[in-house]
């Protein structure tokens, strides 16, 4: 009898534990299934996955550069503005007649510096990443609108620049191989090396890291830089994609780029940001549009229905990890 | 009848059995003390006195009649209180805020926000009651860890207790501040209270208690009576028979060069104001002070934690301009911080990441983790100091205290320094890992390595120590060499300065 408790005590435990570390894996697999009985012609088909692959790779990288500055604890929230202003930085290089892979590497670099601004003022100043990331997004968002007069940039554009948005490699979008060779380096650099442990040392006990001889700046400077040259990469990818580039074209992504990471903290590492947790939760946020865009729901309807599953799926994990 | 009767009391985590079928009766007005090695199973027998963990099976009865916890505030309604091996602060807080932190906050007039000047005053009321001086206005974060450990239990004051349970409560006082709560626990004790009370301090769990239970690898291995209680006796329940050794090796030669020196040191914050000696190699120089003496302050200015105002460190007879910790561990000087849980730890993350993280780039090729040598150099230390973890990828918060603080140790041998700074390196350890940590810096020492030893425990400065610094009020006031002094001697130079000061 007291056996029987104790196992079926045992297995309740399990399934708790099981809710808590996979619950964002099953709310995932739970959205694919009901798209795929809802439309099974359009969504479960290998053409649509691929389409989902490329959509959601502006946000996975993006969202890889946020899981980095999350993993020390900081947060970057100039990152919807620096994917504009790459956006824009890379269509004007275009415009002016500059070759494909100075297009990109112009605003990659001037992603990577700005960052180093944000993350110098926050490690020397000590001043909180929150609000100071947040002022630099509205200081990028005025460079990006005085630069282009606040206009769509698409004239002159050649069609070489466009070569990167819209190639496809035996089926697959380049997009799609960029974004996977993106999450593999991170996923390696976070996992595997020195950095990543520095990361995540940090983000777990800033003081402790610092009696152990670490540097705190030059860690956060690092992952502020890494986070704003990936999304100004976003956005000169997402300019390659449309041939154009508004001047706040990115501005959409910040919002999303942190649901995904906070799904993705539910995930793999619990409780923790991390890159292979964040590529689920942008591919959740990514089905779900893709499927309800199908399904012909309009736009408000969408949003509404994508913030009540990240809700939801929070919830569930809290609900396990506590009991 | 017992006030708290405890039977076949059973926790399990995961496959282990953190405590085995205990039976326990606690009297009214008893003080019942609790020894046992690390990870006997103490503090989690007292987490489920307080309702902070649910057995896995057995009973409590409370004045005869069955009780269950579900929460702490159950356990704290019917008048059991308690202080954590933990600290249970928020140390954002002031002091004041954590004393109301669970207790009712007085209301001004009609229910119309909180009467903060009452509050204050029902505080001091309560300080001078107890004889206590806590400075109640600043953040617990500012607070020295013995601050925080009188708060706390300022704070079990707050509300009537039948049953008081202290865990390690002496950890991190010194000897002024531990009598100061050895008579709360007689005054207590003379009104009824009973008392449950964890050390590893064997002396003073056979002054004060009536009857000592002894666990051993969650198992109730005996209950003494006052009549029988004697160290050896405790001793001897506690390793099973096996002796303690206590080596004395061969000391150094004298006059040895220095390795590092301290002169006219001054922090910005004020914390030390003049600051100066030396460290030879092959010796153990004990720091003592009382609280507040900056002798914590100090170790954190050496080492790089700490701005300097004025004054110089040489290390090696170089100048050391302007340490950091990256700095110091590379030149071979480590410190051993007194809060584990601020300074030391990740709790979160896993012995392994912790013991290795100050010697990251030595495990690594191109900045690539080598996780092969990295598990064997970790499993080696873990033996070295008998860790008793599940495995090096545990998290450290679920280690009981004395394994922690023993992470804490192995993780600063990582490095292979050449000058070990440890500030209260023994806290929370049983008798056997303070014997052995003991062992170990006189082997470092006597390979030539300097140790500083700053602890609030005086007997044991004296037991280790070649030489002795006294710290008052943030000054170095006395060096001595350690030859048959006694504790007396040091006390009183530290009253004497401390006096003086006070008149300046
Ligand atoms: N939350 C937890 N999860 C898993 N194991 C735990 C947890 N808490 C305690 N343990 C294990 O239970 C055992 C008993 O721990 P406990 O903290 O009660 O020891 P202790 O006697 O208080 O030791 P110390 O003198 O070091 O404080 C240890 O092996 C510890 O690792
Ligand atoms: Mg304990």
């Amino acid at each position: 009898m007291n056996a029987n408790v104790e196992t079926y005590k045992k297995t309740i435990n399990f399934n708790k534990n099981m809710i808590s570390s996979y619950g964002t894996i099953f709310a995932g697999i739970a959205i694919i299934l009901i798209f795929s009985l809802l439309s099974p012609g359009s969504f479960a088909t290998l053409d649509n996955l691929i389409n989902i692959t490329r959509q959601i790779s502006f946000l996975v990288i993006i969202a890889i550069g946020a899981t980095l500055v999350m993993s020390v604890k900081e947060f970057d929230l100039s990152i919807g503005a620096m994917a504009s202003l790459g956006g824009v930085v890379a269509a004007k290089s275009a415009a002016s007649g500059l070759p494909l892979f100075l297009c990109i590497l112009i605003p990659v670099i001037a992603g990577f510096l700005i960052g180093l601004i944000n993350g110098a003022i926050i490690t020397r100043f000590k001043v909180l990443s929150f609000v100071t990331t947040l002022a630099m997004g509205t200081i990028i968002g005025g460079f990006t609108f005085w630069f282009t007069g606040g206009a769509t940039i698409f004239e002159n554009i050649p069609a070489s620049f466009k070569f990167i948005g819209q190639t496809n490699l035996g089926g697959i979008p380049l997009l799609s191989v960029i974004m996977f060779l993106i999450v593999i380096s991170f996923w390696y650099v976070m996992s595997q090396t020195v950095l990543g442990r520095r990361f995540y040392a940090i983000g777990g006990n800033e003081r402790a890291s610092q009696v152990s001889g670490i540097n705190i700046g030059k860690y956060k400077n690092i992952a502020f830089a890494l986070s704003g040259m990936l999304a100004a990469l976003t956005g000169a990818l997402l300019a390659s994609r449309l041939g154009s580039a508004h001047p706040t074209g990115g501005d959409g992504f910040f919002l999303n780029a942190y649901a995904a990471v906070f799904l993705g903290m539910t995930v793999v590492r619990s409780g923790v940001s991390n890159v292979i947790g964040t590529l689920f939760g942008a591919a959740i946020i990514g089905i779900m549009a893709n499927g309800l865009t199908i399904l012909e729901i309009p736009t408000f309807m969408q949003n509404v229905i994508t913030g009540i599953i990240i809700i939801a799926a929070l919830i569930i994990q809290k609900l396990g990890r506590d009991s | 009848m017992a006030l708290l009767q405890i039977e076949q009391l059973t926790k399990q985590f995961g496959v282990n059995k953190a405590l085995d079928s205990i039976n326990l009766e606690i009297g009214q007005g008893e003080v019942h003390s609790l020894v046992g090695e690390n990870g006997a199973g103490k503090s989690t027998l007292i987490k489920m006195l307080s309702g902070v963990y649910p057995p896995t099976s057995g009973t409590l009865f409370w004045k005869g009649n069955e009780v269950s916890f579900e929460s702490p505030k159950d356990s704290k309604d019917i008048g059991i209180n308690v202080i954590h091996q933990d600290r249970q602060l928020v140390s954002y807080f002031t002091g004041l805020e954590n004393l109301y932190l669970n207790n009712p906050y007085p209301k001004k007039k009609m229910g119309l926000g909180i009467d903060w000047k009452a509050m204050y005053k029902a505080a001091q009321r309560l300080q001078d009651k107890w004889g206590m001086d806590i400075p109640l206005d600043i953040p617990v974060s500012k607070m020295t860890p013995s601050e925080r450990t009188l708060l706390e239990i300022l704070r079990a004051m707050m509300s009537d207790s039948n049953l008081l349970i202290l865990d390690e409560p002496t950890a991190s006082l010194t000897d002024k501040e531990s009598e100061l709560l050895f008579s709360f626990i007689e005054r207590l004790k003379d009104q009824g209270v009973a008392i449950v009370y964890i050390s590893h301090r064997l002396e003073e769990v056979i002054r004060l208690s009536d009857r000592v239970t002894v666990l051993t690898g969650g198992k109730l291995m005996a209950t003494i009576e006052r009549s029988q209680l004697t160290k050896e006796n405790l001793i001897r329940y506690m390793t099973g028979g096996k002796e303690i050794k206590s080596t004395r090796l061969p000391k150094m030669q004298e006059h040895q060069e220095v390795l590092l020196q301290a002169k006219e040191l001054r922090s910005v914050d004020g914390s030390i104001k003049n600051v100066n000696f030396e460290l030879r190699k092959g010796e153990i120089l004990g720091i003592y002070g009382l609280a507040g003496s900056g002798r914590t302050e100090c170790m954190e200015a050496i080492y790089g934690l700490r701005k300097i105002a004025d004054g110089e460190i040489y290390f090696k007879n170089e100048l050391r301009s302007k340490p950091t910790p990256g700095s110091s561990i590379k030149q071979g000087i480590v410190l051993i911080p007194e809060n584990r849980h601020e300074d030391a730890l990740i709790m979160d993350n896993t012995i392994m990441e912790n013991m290795t993280l100050p010697i990251l780039s030595k495990l690594t090729k191109n900045g690539v983790m080598q996780k092969k040598s990295e598990l064997s150099l970790v499993q080696k230390e873990m033996a070295r100091f008998k860790v008793k973890a599940v495995n090096v990828n545990q998290p450290v918060s679920e280690l009981s205290g004395g394994n922690q603080q023993k992470v804490v140790f192995a993780k600063a041998l990582m490095s292979n320094p050449l000058v070990y700074i440890c500030d209260e390196p023994t806290q929370a350890v049983d008798i056997m890992t303070r014997a052995d940590i003991h062992l170990f810096l006189k082997e470092q020492a006597s390979e030539g390595k300097g140790v500083i030893f700053v602890s609030s425990d005086l007997h044991e400065i004296l037991e280790i120590s070649d030489r002795i610094i006294i710290f008052s009020e943030g000054e170095t006031v006395a060096e001595l060499v350690n030859d048959n002094l006694n504790p007396n001697d040091i006390l009183d130079i530290c009253y004497l300065n401390q006096k003086e000061a006070v008149q300046g």
